[in-house]
């Protein structure tokens, strides 16, 4: 690329000498005028060189910039694939007691309908549904209409400075394991913490699980060795996958289904039709 | 009047191109920054543009945050700004070739620029506009440096030995 203003400055500091000399050269003697023309040529022509060479050089310097420059950016975007690449395989997990076969979900209760619900325990608009259509939900597992596949998905790690939905996550599996999500996810969510926060601790996590009758040492350790984060991940992947990307989703008969009671109520009472 | 007005720019221009080139940097940091710490919520966020498979997603979601980080480096550092500046151009285009494609296509999500991204919640309006113009703002940065690469306090310059070399043709 060339700057229009490349030759005006060019000949500035190097070039206004030589014109300088020339000038008082062609008022002396014809014969030291053809002396001073022809070292004027010699040097320009030295000067042409020179710059031929300095062109060079710079030519090479760009090359070289420039392939270090694509080296470091190639070299980035591999890091960051093999980084995600050696993270712990997700197809690697135990799920609680009480998931579907594919261990992607909690199932509560039996009836003929299919309601999956993909929630993050600090999803604000999770708990807002949860207090919503909570007792709904459970009043149509009582009468047998519905079975609810709960989606615990980590999706909002970031959201909390200690991964707050992951921990979260793996203790509903927790419950899970003892019959108890259902519970456990509302005295989750009735004490959600905030995005931003660092979330509750493993120790509130435990003691949420022993408020709703869950037995302290076997939820306790379960929740402290982490036992079901590889599971977390595996849900998680799987909610990613089926491309549910926000939280809450609905769905009925695995149909997208406005998360509010209203509209799953239709929804459940087309279904059944 | 021109070389008036050369006169005033050509002063202006290293320091113009420099505050460019580390605002460019900083753009760039602070975008990758905020993604690097969770890969997969950046491939999630890759996926909500539903134009990549799921797969496909993941692997641009877990490698663009570094490339963000290095594009970052190379202007901080001034290390073959122009290329750097291409790239970003070229980067930001597909930014914006992508929102305006959610937009088109009704998807409500979070762009992903600057954090994980993903669909927005449920009463959450999408920003487009706004995002679209944010990257047209940082198009612009990349256009000046790819016409001015050259600004003080970089390894371009001092590679150069100095102003010396400074206003030839490359």
């Amino acid at each position: 690329m060339s700057s229009p203003r490349g030759p005006g400055r060019q000949g500035g500091p190097g070039r206004r000498p030589d014109k300088a000399q020339q000038g008082p050269q062609k008022a002396q003697g014809p014969q030291k005028a053809q002396k001073g023309q022809k070292a004027a040529q010699k040097k320009s022509s030295a000067r042409v060189v020179r710059e031929q060479l300095a062109r060079e050089r710079r030519r090479r310097r760009t090359l070289w910039t420039s392939l270090i420059a694509v080296a470091v950016l190639v070299i980035a975007g591999l890091i960051g694939w093999s980084v995600f690449a050696s993270q712990p395989s997700t197809s690697d997990f135990t799920a609680p007691a009480n998931a579907t076969a594919d261990g992607n979900a909690i199932v509560v209760g039996n009836g003929p309908v299919t309601i999956d619900i993909y929630e993050d325990f600090i999803c604000p608009f999770c708990g807002q549904f949860e207090k919503s259509t909570g007792s709904m939900l459970d009043q149509m597992v009582s009468e047998n209409k519905v079975k609810l596949q709960f989606h615990p998905v980590a999706y909002l790690d970031r959201a909390s400075s200690t991964n707050y939905s992951t921990r979260s996550s793996a203790a509903s599996g927790c419950a899970a394991n003892e019959g108890k999500y259902r519970e456990y996810a509302e005295a989750l969510f009735n004490r959600q913490p905030a995005e931003g926060s660092a979330g509750l601790s493993d120790d509130e996590l435990i003691s949420i699980g022993t408020s709703v009758g869950l037995d302290g040492g076997t939820f306790g350790s379960c929740v402290r060795d982490g036992t079901f984060k590889p599971w977390t991940a595996h849900v998680t992947e799987a909610g990613s996958r089926a491309n549910i990307n926000s939280t809450p989703t609905v769905l009925v008969n695995g149909k997208g289904v406005n998360p509010n009671a209203d509209a799953i109520n239709a929804a459940v009472a087309a279904a059944t039709k | 009047m021109v070389t008036s007005a050369r006169a005033r720019w050509d002063p202006v221009q290293p320091w113009l191109g420099l505050a460019v080139r580390l605002g460019l940097a900083a753009v760039w940091f602070w975008a990758g920054s905020t993604k690097v710490g969770d890969l997969a919520a950046a491939g999630r966020a890759v996926n909500a543009y539903q134009i990549f498979s799921f797969d496909v997603a993941r692997v641009i979601g877990a490698a663009q945050p570094f490339v963000e980080i290095a594009l970052g480096v190379l202007l901080l550092l001034g290390l073959a700004t122009r290329l750097a500046a291409g790239v970003s151009a070229v980067l930001l285009v597909l930014f914006i070739a992508g929102i305006a494609s959610a937009w088109a296509r009704g998807l409500a999500i979070d762009c992903g620029c600057f954090s994980e991204g993903g669909p927005l919640a449920v009463g959450q309006t999408p920003s487009y506009l706004p995002e679209i113009l944010r990257d047209i703002g940082f198009l612009i940065m990349a256009a000046f440096l790819l016409r001015w690469p050259r600004s003080p306090l970089s390894i371009d310059r001092w590679m150069a030995g100095g102003q010396r070399l400074e206003d030839e043709d490359e």
